[in-house]
């Protein structure tokens, strides 16, 4: 039972045992802006000791981006009531960046005077790394995606690295088939030992051939000397065959037969080679048309689409555009040494209402083209390849002027018609150079 | 010699990266010989060194500053001294005279050895 007798007014021994054992920083201050007290969670978030607090000014201790512009606690003390979560950041002594809420009411004592404000805060640097682990949770080796479909591979690509079995992936070009690839290959056993990619749809046949396969020396005329192939260096690896469906029928039964003897000729060599390795091959075609029209092997199609991971394009993904942009301007700030901190929400938009017919690669690109004309801060409509600009031009004024839209719409799309000479497509639409000029100018056209 | 502070009112700006407002001093046989005032956005340091190399200037001096625009900076050459506190022309004017920064404009918990950094053979005040 408890003595109500106990329950009172706190004693100044209780209130300090109280401060000291919760996990919010509190200090006071007087009316110098002095510390007079601080306490043990507010040397730990801080990284100051309570003896070096203590009489100091309130700024040289919390060291927030408040104190110059918004300080709670001014505003306490000025007009006289409390503020309550206002957020913000401080600059602990590791110069680590915490971000904070903070509260700040005055100070009161027994007899009701005031005596200086109190400033609680609590570290929110905990629910930031949640919220980044959050995001990251979405993220596979290189590839990060927050869509169902890209889930939906992200779930089953342990299993399949930890597979022998061929892979063939399918995507439009730009979706991240290599970057797949390469995923399963660094999740597999197989990750000490090379991966090797190859365009087969860049290559010859011939070529193709002595660049897999490899060729003993006088196999031809400059054969000066033996050559492993790649199915040779990849040995215990990965290969990775781009563009399979643009390989010839003789090239496709050469590599069926390393599909299924596990063996292969090199050019000139009078004996087999035995290999040891993963093959996965992708396609932005569809391998199954190619079938009906005789320009695939049934066989090697049956040989290669043992697991069979399809890549969406980005325009049914478009919720990763947000993840795919910090990415890369992450990835373009630490590569180029710049401080780049985002897009404008505009961009956003211009990005959302666009197609993407080049994929992720083309979002790259865009975002590169961005960093060469964008310094620091934010990337913003004007840093952006004409195209996309002009078309974010479209979508914002279509809405509210449909002549607007239409004249904006006939100017575009001659400029794009004209590779974005400007006299050229004045001539296109039967106007003169500088009335195009005047019209863009006046419809606030961004080129 | 030239040095800019990041200034709040008349005192060193106590966070570098919420900060506005440059003080650039001019310095001659140990007394400030000229003074100017100029603007400047934390959010794009890089912009701030152009600043400071056009105008050649290769010391900053301000309060405490994150690692990111703390490391720009030092990487381009620039002698940075931060965590440092106080009336700004005091500080200046002690500067001048005694070539160093006592440890009562330093803000607590801070060290010399750790707020002063620069790129190794940069310039020694």
């Amino acid at each position: 039972m408890i003595n109500k007798k106990n329950i009172g007014p706190l004693t100044e021994n209780t209130t300090r045992v109280i401060l000291e054992s919760i996990s919010d920083g509190v200090f006071t201050i007087d009316y110098n802006w002095e510390i007079t007290s601080f306490n043990r969670a507010a040397e730990e978030i801080t990284g100051i000791s309570r003896k070096d607090a203590i009489g100091r000014h309130c700024w040289e201790v919390f060291r927030s981006n408040m104190c110059e512009q918004d300080c709670a606690l001014k505003r306490t003390m000025e007009e006289g009531k409390p503020f309550i979560n206002s957020s913000g950041y401080i600059i602990n002594s590791e110069k680590k960046k915490i971000p904070i809420t903070a509260s700040t009411s005055l100070l009161i004592d027994k007899n009701a005077d005031v005596i200086g404000g109190i400033e609680t805060f609590r570290d929110h640097s905990l629910v930031e790394q949640l919220r980044k682990e959050l995001s990251t949770k979405f993220k596979v080796e290189d590839i990060i995606s927050n869509s169902d479909a890209m889930k939906n591979i992200f779930t089953i690509l342990p299993q399949v690295s930890d597979s022998d079995s061929s892979v063939l992936i399918e995507g439009e070009t730009g979706t991240g088939k290599e970057l797949l690839a390469r995923a399963i290959h660094n999740m597999s056993h197989r990750k000490k030992n090379p991966f090797i990619a190859i365009n087969c749809g860049a290559l010859p046949d011939t070529l193709l051939e002595s660049e897999l396969f490899g060729y003993k020396k006088g196999a031809f005329t400059n054969a000066m000397k033996d050559k492993p192939g790649q199915f040779a260096l990849a040995d215990g690896g990965t290969i990775f065959l781009d563009e399979i469906g643009d390989t010839s029928p003789a090239f496709q039964v050469s590599l069926l037969r390393v599909l299924q003897e596990h063996e292969f000729t090199p050019l000139g060599a009078l004996r087999q080679e035995k290999t040891n390795i993963r093959i996965i091959a992708a396609t932005n075609k569809n391998l199954a048309d190619l079938l009906s029209q005789n320009l695939f092997r049934q066989d090697l199609y049956y040989r290669i689409n043992v697991i069979r991971l399809s890549l969406p394009p980005l325009r049914h993904r478009m919720e990763d555009i947000p993840l795919l942009v910090d990415q890369f301007i992450r990835k373009m700030n630490a590569r180029q040494g710049k401080f780049i901190q985002g897009i404008d929400k505009k961009v956003l938009r211009a990005f959302m209402s666009h197609e993407f017919p080049g994929n992720i690669r083309e979002l790259e690109n865009i975002i590169e083209h961005a960093f060469v004309l964008c310094s620091e801060g934010y990337i913003k409509l004007n840093h952006l390849p004409g195209f996309l600009s002009l078309a974010s031009n479209i979508s914002e004024d279509k809405d509210n002027d449909p002549v607007k839209s239409a004249q904006i719409k006939l100017i575009t799309d001659a400029l794009a018609r004209n590779n974005y000479n400007r006299s050229a497509a004045a001539k296109d639409l039967g106007i003169h150079k500088s009335t195009l000029f005047r019209r863009i100018k006046k419809l606030g056209m961004i080129l | 010699m030239k040095l800019a502070i990041t200034i709040w009112g008349n005192r060193i700006s106590p966070v570098f990266d919420a900060a506005g407002t440059l003080l650039v001093v001019q310095i001659q046989n140990r007394v400030i010989v000229k003074k100017s005032y100029t603007s400047f956005d934390p959010k794009k340091p890089a912009d701030l060194i152009k600043t400071l190399e056009k105008m050649e200037i290769p010391v900053l001096i301000c309060g405490a500053i994150s690692t990111k625009p703390a490391d720009l900076i030092v990487e381009n050459n620039i002698k940075l001294i931060s965590f440092v506190t106080g009336n700004a022309l005091k500080l200046i004017d002690n500067f001048a005279r005694k070539q160093t920064i006592e440890k009562t404009f330093m803000m607590p918990g801070c060290s010399k050895q750790y707020c002063w950094r620069h790129k190794p053979k940069n310039l020694h005040l």
